[in-house]
């Protein structure tokens, strides 16, 4: 434990002292001298983002439903926070034992997004732990990572022991398996590594080599242990509805960025939108029935004590029975001030009987996600979505009483044209116009608009995986261009930092060499990427400078579409070719049907489920 | 039914904020389902109103409530479902069913607490006791208050004299660190509510201006140990 008198000195002096206390309800605390597995569920950002992330709660109890593992949490310590634990020489600890990291057999991290990178790096620093993962000694710890990032996972490839591709609670007792007979045989960290690279989805990169061309596009990149294979296959819950779901969460004390419960309705979406890498990677779509659901809401209420469920899933409308399960779910918890709020609102299924029950508790902004200004572009990208469906679903918005409208679009998307970035602004006009048609007493409410622009992001394991992405200066451009043409107070418009997106382009699409690029960028005081008031553009620009590797080269590059891609070795299940079609696809405008409308011979049901989706 | 709750708010739990506070009691109730009266309206909340909220770093082994229940549940019941749903550091000590409706927050005049706190440039900590009285016999005591408003930041000057009551020096409790410096316990009733209140930070603040000592902040440790309210100018417990 670490020394109570220094953090207490600490606490007085940080900002919000309660990210750092733990001792929330539901949390766990096992006496680590009785238990045989120590394992630190690392989120390398703030005590809020994490809380609000499903996947921690989830494999928190999973852990520690075990009897002889403890799993504790750790967060990235705030700048202020950070500040004061180096001034009181306080290593990083876990919130539930106070517990210094280092002492853990296994820290695990889970990668959310590529610009929490430099903080995995920082948060192992300031738990005195080595970053390099090959000067990691025998008794130290395990460092682990998992989530959607791993997908990707060369970029940090130097750091981390091993990730697991896939559905991590599928996956993370046999790891512990595996860990136990380790620690009762006398073998060393190599040999539990190679144990380890047996399991399927487990992948160890210090047992490969990559070999690079002239032009540092890659080669090939081989096994060169016996036990590592050539191709790792993600894992999967094959029955959601079956697989471990927890009875209670931790319960912050203080607000967190989502303050309630998610109820996971279903993973993976039959969309088929081509710049969606969750869309691939999570395939198949596995529900959860109406019943295990309505159990699960009937227990997470009663443990926890929250007044709102979030029906989480990548796409919500999409569920099957979903008028069911709010109408069920809503007629049971309306007396006892229970809501019900459903993200990632679809315009074409949006179910408008649904949302007027959802209404009736609770009312909040609506959003929804065009993804793109025009028709020819949202083909190209197969959002299936109409100018039609927005029209009527926001009218329909408005004459429920909504006022606020929240649009999203992406800028920088293939073959985009001027008339595709004004026709955001036509978009935004349009919501406008209908909300003003309307008999002045029909309209509630102040309207407001806002017409939010990210910078396209091409994701490995997509059919845009190959495409490069916009210049800092395009993306400018074009944001200026929108910019001064939104001239309406009723209009707002919101743009991403194009910087921190070519960034991202760079990781998302990185092989290993970049492992040195954030260790510099770190060194030279690069965390908390993700957060405007932190984020140091010209750091990053440094660090690539200082090592040699040109950014352009991932971000911005047209690959040809047989070039060795740094996650070719990673089988979502998907075949390449069908990936390579759907690219052909978008560049002829050409739209793919939804998969629950007839199949279209991505390869999963083959990988994985026997033939059925 | 009105019910007034006195409790605990102590160790690490100080670090949470009032309206934390109302969200841990609010998701408490409906662990323990208690059946509590919601208020009316989209965003209705629970009918719980609790007194002279602490700022954060404080704490307190006497806070005060009132709820409104839609049933009676007997006191004991009450104290133990609810004891069982709550954290360790938050204990609910007491209830009682109000006849009246008497708000506890209009009621409370008085928040009486202990403060530990180092002081520095003291050659003997008796002279403290003294130097505590000169400054109380002021004709006025003039502190600075900062107040944001929007983007502005407003100085204000604020006589506090008035809304210092007792101030004593606990005499058990006085340790010496070094020649010069004593860890001190100040027992102080200050106003607290609507018509005047103030903060034990201010209060110290206003010592560390007038008396010629090194007061350390940082070093402060501040616990509430009653409320009173006030009738006829005579101090009363609450419940």
């Amino acid at each position: 434990m670490i020394d109570i008198d220094k953090f207490d000195r600490a606490l007085k002096r940080v900002e919000k002292p309660a990210r750092y206390i733990g001792m929330e309800k539901n949390s766990i605390k096992k006496d680590l001298d009785k238990v045989k597995i120590k394992f630190a569920f690392a989120f390398p950002d703030i005590y809020e983002v994490g809380m609000s992330h499903l996947g921690l709660h989830i494999l928190y109890n999973l852990l520690n439903n075990e009897e002889d593992i403890a799993c504790e949490r750790v967060f990235a310590p705030w700048i202020d926070m950070e500040e004061q634990m180096i001034e009181e020489e306080l290593p990083l600890f876990t919130l539930e034992n106070k517990e210094p990291i280092k002492y853990f057999d296994f820290i695990g991290f889970t990668l959310q997004y590529e610009m929490s990178y430099t903080n995995i790096i920082n948060m192992l620093y300031l738990g005195d732990v080595q970053i390099l993962s090959k000067n990691r000694k025998e008794t130290d710890p395990f460092v682990i990572a998992g989530g959607p990032c791993a997908y990707n996972p060369e970029p940090i490839a130097d750091i981390i022991d091993f990730f697991v591709i896939g559905d991590g609670e599928e996956v993370i007792l046999e790891i512990m398996n595996k860990y136990r007979k380790f620690t009762e045989s006398n073998s060393s960290r190599l040999n539990f590594l190679k144990e380890v690279s047996k399991i399927e989805g487990v992948y160890v990169p210090q047992f490969y080599r990559i070999d690079y061309k002239e032009d540092d596009t890659i080669d090939k990149m081989n096994p060169i242990v016996e036990e590592a294979s050539k191709v790792i296959k993600k894992r999967m819950v094959i029955n959601l509805d079956k697989s471990y779901y927890p009875d209670r969460l931790v319960v912050p004390y203080i607000e967190t960025v989502h303050d309630r419960i998610p109820l996971e309705i279903f993973r993976g979406c039959t969309r088929g939108c081509r710049f969606c890498q969750a869309g691939m990677i999570y395939r198949p779509v596995r529900e959860k029935s109406v019943n295990t659901l309505l159990n699960m809401a009937d227990e997470l209420i009663k443990n926890t004590g929250y007044d709102d469920i979030s029906l989480t899933s990548l796409s919500s409308c999409d569920y099957s029975e979903l008028q069911s399960l709010v109408l069920q779910l809503i007629s049971k918890y309306e007396k006892e001030q229970v809501g019900v709020s459903l993200p990632s609102l679809r315009l074409d299924s949006f179910s408008l009987d649904v949302l007027k029950e959802i209404e009736k508790v609770r009312k909040t902004g609506l959003t929804f996600a065009p993804e793109a200004g025009t028709q020819r572009l949202r083909d190209i990208i197969n959002k299936g979505v109409t100018e039609e469906d927005l029209t009527t679903a926001v009218s329909y918005a408005f004459s429920e009483g909504w006022s606020t409208i929240k649009l999203y679009f992406m800028i920088g998307l293939p073959t985009e044209t001027e008339e595709d970035i004004l026709g955001i602004r036509d978009l935004g006009y349009k919501v406008k116009d209908i909300f003003f048609s309307m008999p002045k007493e029909k309209r509630k409410g102040n309207l407001k608009v806002t017409l939010s622009a990210s910078c396209f992001i091409p994701k490995p394991f997509t059919p845009f995986q190959w495409i490069g992405q916009n210049s800092m200066n395009e993306f400018n451009e074009k944001i200026y261009l929108l910019k001064n043409n939104i001239r309406d107070k009723k209009v707002t418009f919101n743009y991403h930092d194009s910087k921190l997106s070519y960034l991202e382009a760079i990781l998302a699409r990185g092989d290993r060499r970049l492992s040195k690029v954030l260790i510099k960028a770190w060194e030279i005081g690069c965390k908390f990427d993700g957060w405007s008031e932190t984020f140091d553009f010209d750091k990053w620009m440094r660090a690539f400078k200082e090592e040699g590797i040109d950014g352009d080269f991932y971000a911005l590059r047209n690959r040809e579409l047989d070039e060795v891609l740094p996650w070719d070795f990673i089988d979502i299940g998907i075949n390449k070719e069908y990936l390579i079609e759907e690219f052909k696809k978008a560049t002829e405008e050409e739209l793919t049907r939804d998969c629950r409308l007839g199949c279209n011979n991505c390869g999963i049901n083959k990988s994985f489920t026997g033939g059925v989706c | 039914m009105n019910l007034r709750v006195k409790f605990t708010k102590e160790n690490y739990l100080k670090y949470i904020s009032h309206l934390d506070l109302m969200r841990l009691f609010k998701r408490a109730f409906r662990r323990g389902q208690m059946p509590i009266k919601y208020s009316q309206g989209f965003n209705a909340q629970p009918k719980l109103s609790i007194a002279n909220p602490l700022a954060l770093g404080i704490e307190s082994i006497e806070e005060y409530m009132d709820i409104d229940l839609n049933k009676k549940i007997p006191e004991e019941e009450f104290i133990k479902i609810m004891n069982k749903e709550l954290p360790e550091d938050i204990r609910i000590l007491d209830v009682k069913y109000l006849d009246n409706k008497k708000s506890i927050s209009s009621q409370i005049r008085w928040g009486y607490y202990q403060i530990k706190v180092r002081i520095g440039k003291i050659k003997d900590v008796k002279l403290l006791e003294s130097l505590i009285k000169e400054w109380l016999d002021k004709d006025q005591i003039i502190i600075k208050k900062i107040k944001r408003k929007r983007k502005k930041i407003i100085e204000k000057d604020k006589d506090i004299k008035h809304l210092i009551g007792n101030v004593t020096i606990s005499s058990e409790e006085k340790v010496k660190l070094s020649d010069s410096e004593y860890l001190v316990t100040i027992n102080c009733l200050l106003r607290a509510g609507d018509n005047g209140n103030l903060k034990p930070t201010d209060f110290l603040e206003g010592m560390d201006k007038y008396i010629d000592v090194d007061i350390d902040m940082d070093s402060a440790d501040i616990k509430r140990l009653n409320m009173f309210s006030e009738e006829k100018g005579e101090i009363k417990k609450p419940m």
